[in-house]
């Protein structure tokens, strides 16, 4: 990072290459659109070459502080395009990411995203759905609670239990990188 | 007895606030170290979810984006640091007055500002252990609003910023005014709430101000101030 702070372009595909492809994977789950993930990902890659001096690690990972600015600029997209299908689309394949028997077998390949995987299908499904529509919908809590016609108190409920749980499992450096 | 909102960390954590209410637990976790160590574990855990959709991306995005920062060169922001002195940059003294003009007018519209700054105050009351300075609206752009938030823990200040969105091709930038010399201190595209740590170092005296600059943030001030004030 301290090698892209300082300008070198170099570096940035250094860090491309280790994070391109969750950060495209994140974009693309989040459009549903190959073409429209290029563009936001080329976008996200360019906000971390004009922002890298403003990283702090101890705020955080490089990991989580990419995928940060990856997720708002899918977000800010799809708002910015009023992308309703992207949204549908979104949340139809994060319900199943959850469902063990639909798991594509690029993803089985990899141990850590197994493990999380089974983190998140430990979840009551009422947590997992509000996690989902959190994550990877970009909803609030009250969006959420509108959404699915849950009470609010319920929904914060589901997230702060299942982000504890998440947290027990995953908040740790086995999952970092 | 401060109160820790411990039951919101997780849903700070995954973007879930509503924008009120996340502007207030983060002012808290700014000025508190143990919700702090708690939100990065927690955003740790929720962006580890992030492994299970890695995709192959085309080849050629890889290339698109190291040519662009190629074309584009470095970013022109001031780096963060603790030496006053690295980040003074020579600027045209016609500017610097201008803005300290702009300042003048600013703060003498303070007092008209007065209410915003009460209402926004009461919305940034969940900071704790840290000074708070509300930023004057220049009325450049309607509906700017802004605070100066300076941790008693001697961590680095940070704005907190309600924002519209910046116009294309602009980006919102902060600057330290130290006596003529404004310092780059930072650039956001953020819209709504948001923070914005200062990057130029700040000591009792100076001003703060935003402005909206070039998009990528310049080393000089171009634009008038949408928010000023002086700690």
């Amino acid at each position: 990072m301290s090698r892209v702070a300082g300008g070198d372009a170099d570096a940035l595909g250094e860090l491309y290459d280790h994070y391109g492809r969750v950060v495209f994977g994140v974009i693309y789950r989040m459009l549903g659109s190959p073409e429209s993930a290029e563009e936001v990902a080329q976008n996200a890659f360019h906000s971390v070459w004009r922002q890298a001096r403003a990283y702090r690690p101890e705020r955080g990972s490089v990991r989580t502080w990419l995928l940060a600015i990856a997720r708002n600029a899918a977000i800010d997209w799809r708002r910015s395009k009023g992308n309703r299908a992207g949204r549908e689309t979104a949340i139809d394949e994060t319900l199943l990411l959850v469902d063990e028997r639909r798991v594509e077998d690029t993803v089985i390949a990899s141990l850590r995203a197994q493990r999380v995987r089974a983190a998140v299908a430990s979840l009551p499904r009422e947590q997992r759905e509000v996690l989902s529509l959190a994550f990877w919908s970009g909803l609030s809590q009250t969006e959420i609670a509108s959404r699915t016609g849950a009470p609010l108190g319920t929904v914060k409920s589901r997230v702060r239990l299942g982000m504890a749980r998440l947290r027990e499992w995953l908040g740790d450096d086995e999952v970092r990188r | 007895m401060t109160v820790h909102p411990t039951d919101d960390l997780g849903a700070l954590a995954l973007g879930a606030l509503d924008a009120e209410e996340a502007r207030a637990v983060r002012a808290h976790v700014a000025g508190c170290e143990s919700c702090a160590v708690e939100l990065r574990a927690l955003e740790e855990a929720a962006f580890a979810v992030a492994e299970t959709a890695e995709r192959d991306a085309p080849d050629r995005l890889r290339t698109k984006i190291v040519e662009r920062a190629r074309r584009e060169g470095p970013q022109r922001r001031a780096p963060p640091s603790s030496f006053p002195g690295q980040f003074r940059r020579p600027v045209p003294l016609a500017i610097p007055l201008a803005l300290a003009v702009l300042l003048a007018i600013s703060l003498a519209t303070y007092a008209g500002a007065q209410r915003d700054r009460d209402r926004y105050a009461s919305a940034l009351s969940g900071i704790a252990g840290a000074r708070v300075i509300a930023l004057a609206p220049t009325g450049e752009v309607p509906g700017v609003r802004g605070s100066l938030v300076i941790p008693a823990s001697g961590a680095a200040p940070y704005l907190i910023l309600d924002l519209p969105a910046a116009p294309s091709g602009k980006t919102w930038e902060a600057w330290v005014l130290r006596g003529e010399t404004p310092l780059a201190a930072g650039i956001t595209n953020d819209r709504g709430v948001t923070t914005l740590v200062l990057t130029a170092p700040l000591v009792s005296g100076d001003g703060v101000a935003v402005t909206l600059e070039p998009s990528g943030g310049v080393d000089r001030v171009t634009g008038a101030p949408v928010l000023a004030g002086k700690t």
